[in-house]
């Protein structure tokens, strides 16, 4: 048997421990507070070395994580508030205590390896400058966004959070999931169309399910349970909840600017 | 005790009719296993032998020693099991994330034997879900497999002892009244990749055991232990030493055979009349990269057939030879006879994690049948020499993913249906091998997997002994590690993913009944007793044990 695993929890319960963990880290910390191979190209490859021999298992060859064991994607930890490289050295050296992530005894070079291939892979965000006007573009998100989604504070909740999200994904990727948001659609935001005798049509996104029943947000945002002998239809089959916004509906101007805006809630 | 429980039997013949009456005539024909659970010995072995007789118990991992896990209880049926409902819920307070709560409770007079994640263990009283006593190891901080997995499937049990196997490689005599150490014998030193995990089989004057950590430079075996004393009576090494029978099938290398791997995580059966004990033995080392041990490396992914008394192999059949996908063969294996093409024989079925059902004679080991029970596309027959014919090693691309098509959790086989119920998976995953540095102490699985999560569903499948083929299946939304449990009123009890506690008609498949946990269900595989006259059925799930039962009877 070889499926090891860890919790993604951890990694949300980590930052709500930042504050402790800053006290915390003055005392158990053994290593050194930097990564003293943060220049070392090679040592990032190195890392991958370690982390498929080691970590792989559970957290999956390209480190996105497995979800059916939990195991958190870990190219993603980097955009949680208050990660550090000094904090991940210290989950892969400490482990995460009631969980199955497992205390390493590797020597604190190789730890800084894994810390730097890690950091190698972490997602990219954007790295291009944001040109838009941001003032204008927090206007268009009110507008044609916030509805749906939250940025700056405000919004409604069927899509994607988009709070720092820049950090996250490339404007590129941005750009494509507003012109043809159906193209790609992440797991929790995956469409259906169903329909009971109940409750009549309705759609929403699939936040869960199960071989009895089904948890959606449905397109008015209210959460809804069902059983699925209730359902009278159902299709996943269907574009994303989201619209396209063409050219004609949303200029590459003030996409940009929607773009420079978010770029803002940092 | 014992009147009070005919009387009690009485009351109940006079308020369920026809199948209860059955049920108790049934428990009149064994009134000596009766009085034996009020004289304070606890069960010996004719009791244990004697399997389901006295559904008062579930004394062995599998209720028997066949390894069919198919009650015989029926006062819950087809047409009530719709109003089964929780009586009690015990909490363990003990988890393990990514894996799960996967033991099988053993019940003796009124008492519950569990053990738990982290090595706890409990002694509850089946009526109530209150517990008399607790146990929790003290575990070294450096556990090696054991921190990777930390979990237990179950206690073994022989008079007032109890057996149970450590996180750090030790098996333990408990006395069950008061959860204290009777002895404590080392099996292997955990330091170097070893754990203990399984249920320990217990037959005539013998505890048996496996041993997991084929992820480490590590070396599989089997043991036999004196229950009285802990001394150790034989041990069956799974991979050969140099020189020895076996050995061919791998490189003339004593280095490479002492780290051959070959765990035997998962517990046995036994055949009484031939005095053979079947085990099934796990991946070579390491897992994913097999340029460093060219050959068939026997007897890992087989399943072997010893002799009880020496620990002798009397034959082996290997299911994935070479493996390089880490299907090991851990798997419970499932006794049987059957008329097979006009003749009878003594067989052994496996679900095997590389995607096959396999029907063995048990008696010699001789291939009688093989046949995909998934999509699997690594092979789709077993040739005439009874080997797999490989079309993709997985090196190419969607092959079922390392948990496998099955794994341990334990199916159950219906003798009057001629139907094997197992959980299956499906899912895709490309496998990458590397070479490893095998260190001690340190995993080396010498690859990567990349797991297609968007492909994976599982299901519940119902197949015909004499074919393979599927007669029924019920899906469920991911794959599955759930068990499976069937009783004589023509009900299957399964678990899922999701949480889902769930019974079918065994013959339809129709889902007549479920129940959501709150946590995956995970390695376990239902038990079922009868206790003052009403069945109970319980499932752990998650850090919670549950017990159902009908609505209670009126009593007087």
């Amino acid at each position: 048997m070889s499926n090891v695993t860890s919790d993604k929890r951890s990694w949300s319960k980590l930052i709500s421990l930042v504050s402790l963990c800053v006290v915390l880290l003055s005392t158990t910390a053994t290593a050194q507070q930097t990564n003293p191979l943060a220049a070392d190209p090679r040592a990032a490859r190195a890392g991958a070395v370690i982390f498929r021999a080691q970590c792989a298992t559970c957290h999956g060859a390209d480190a996105k994580g497995i979800s059916s064991i939990d195991a958190p994607d870990l190219t993603l930890i980097w955009t949680q508030t208050g990660v550090s490289e000094e904090r991940v050295f210290s989950r892969i050296q400490d482990g995460v205590p009631g969980s199955i992530m497992p205390a390493h005894d590797f020597p604190d070079t190789e730890i800084w390896m894994l810390v730097s291939y890690l950091r190698s892979v972490a997602v990219a965000g954007s790295t291009r400058e944001f040109t838009g006007d941001a003032v204008n573009g927090g206007r268009l998100f009110a507008n044609f966004c916030s509805e749906c989604h939250r940025a700056g504070g405000n919004g409604g909740s069927l899509g994607p959070n988009l709070e720092r999200i820049t950090q996250r994904r490339s404007q590129e990727a941005l750009r494509s999931s507003i012109r043809e948001p159906s193209s790609i659609i992440s797991q929790g935001y995956k469409p259906i169309a169903l329909r009971t005798e109940g409750a009549g049509e309705v759609t929403g996104i699939i936040k869960s399910e199960d071989a009895f029943s089904i948890q959606i947000l449905d397109s008015n945002q209210r959460l809804r349970g069902f059983a699925k002998f209730e359902l009278i239809s159902s299709s996943r089959d269907i574009p994303s909840l989201m619209p396209n916004f063409t050219e004609q509906q949303l200029s590459a101007q003030r996409l940009d600017d929607i773009l420079s805006f978010l770029n803002q809630q940092r | 005790m014992g009147t009070r429980k005919v009387r009690n039997k009485s009351h109940y013949l006079s308020s369920r009719g026809r199948r209860s009456l059955i049920l108790a005539l049934c428990c009149l024909f064994y009134p000596a296993t009766l009085a034996v659970a009020q004289d304070g010995l606890g069960p010996d072995y004719a009791d244990i032998l004697q399997g389901f007789s006295d559904p008062t118990r579930w004394l062995t991992y599998s209720g028997d020693y066949s390894g069919r896990r198919h009650s015989p209880l029926t006062q819950i049926n087809t047409e009530n099991v719709a109003s089964l409902r929780p009586v009690w819920t015990f909490q363990t307070g003990t988890t393990t994330r990514g894996r799960g709560f996967e033991t099988t409770p053993l019940v003796d007079d009124g008492v519950l034997y569990v053990t738990g994640s982290n090595n706890y263990a409990w002694a509850i009283d089946a009526r109530t879900g209150r517990r008399f006593w607790q146990y929790r190891r003290n575990l070294p901080d450096d556990l090696t497999y054991g921190a990777s997995a930390p979990v237990n499937r179950g206690f073994g049990m022989l008079g007032n002892r109890l057996f149970m196997v450590t996180l750090d490689a030790h098996l333990l005599a408990f006395d069950r009244r008061n959860g204290d150490i009777l002895w404590d014998v080392e099996l292997a030193d955990y330091r170097i990749g070893y754990a203990a995990t399984a249920a320990p089989l217990v037959i005539d004057g013998k505890v048996i055991i496996g041993i997991s950590g084929g992820e480490y430079a590590t070396r599989g075996f089997i043991d036999a232990y004196d229950p009285e004393s802990g001394e150790r009576l034989w041990r069956f090494n799974t991979i050969p030493g140099p020189g020895e029978p076996g050995s061919e099938t791998w490189p003339d290398d004593p280095e490479i055979l002492a780290k051959g791997g070959g765990g035997t995580w998962m517990n046995g059966s036994f055949d009484p009349e031939l005095n053979l004990i079947y085990w099934g033995v796990g991946n070579p080392n390491p897992d994913y990269y097999g340029d460093s041990r060219p050959g068939d490396n026997l007897y890992s992914n087989s399943l072997v057939a010893l002799d009880a008394d020496s620990g002798e192999l009397r034959w082996h059949y290997q299911f994935t030879p070479h493996d390089l996908n880490d299907w090991d063969s851990n798997h419970m294996p499932v006794l049987a006879d059957l008329e097979w093409q006009g003749q009878p024989r003594k067989v052994v079925m496996v679900g095997n994690r590389n995607g096959f059902f396999y029907v063995l004679d048990r008696v010699t080991g001789e291939f009688l049948l093989g046949k995909p029970f998934t999509a699997t596309s690594w092979a789709r027959e077993i040739g005439a020499d009874g080997r797999p014919i490989v079309l993709n090693d997985g090196s190419k691309g969607c092959v079922p993913d390392p948990w496998g098509s099955t794994n341990f959790m334990p199916p159950s086989y219906y003798p009057e249906l001629g139907l094997f119920y197992l959980t299956a998976r499906e899912t895709c995953a490309t496998y990458v091998p590397e070479e490893p540095t095998l260190v001690p102490g340190q995993a080396s699985f010498g690859g990567v997997v990349f797991i297609d999560s968007e492909q994976g569903s599982g299901a519940l499948r119902a197949l015909d002994v004499h074919t393979g083929e599927l007669r029924w299946e019920f899906t469920y939304p991911s794959p599955t590690f759930g068990g499976v449990m069937t009783t004589a009123a023509g009900l299957v009890f399964a678990g899922d993913h999701e949480g889902n506690f769930i019974a079918f008609d065994a013959v339809t498949g129709e889902n007549l009944w479920h129940y959501q946990t709150g946590s995956r269900i995970w390695g376990a595989g239902a038990m079922t007793h009868l206790l003052d006259g009403r069945q109970y059925v319980l499932i752990p799930s998650g850090t919670t044990l549950t017990a159902f039962a009908l609505p209670e009877l009126k009593r007087h």
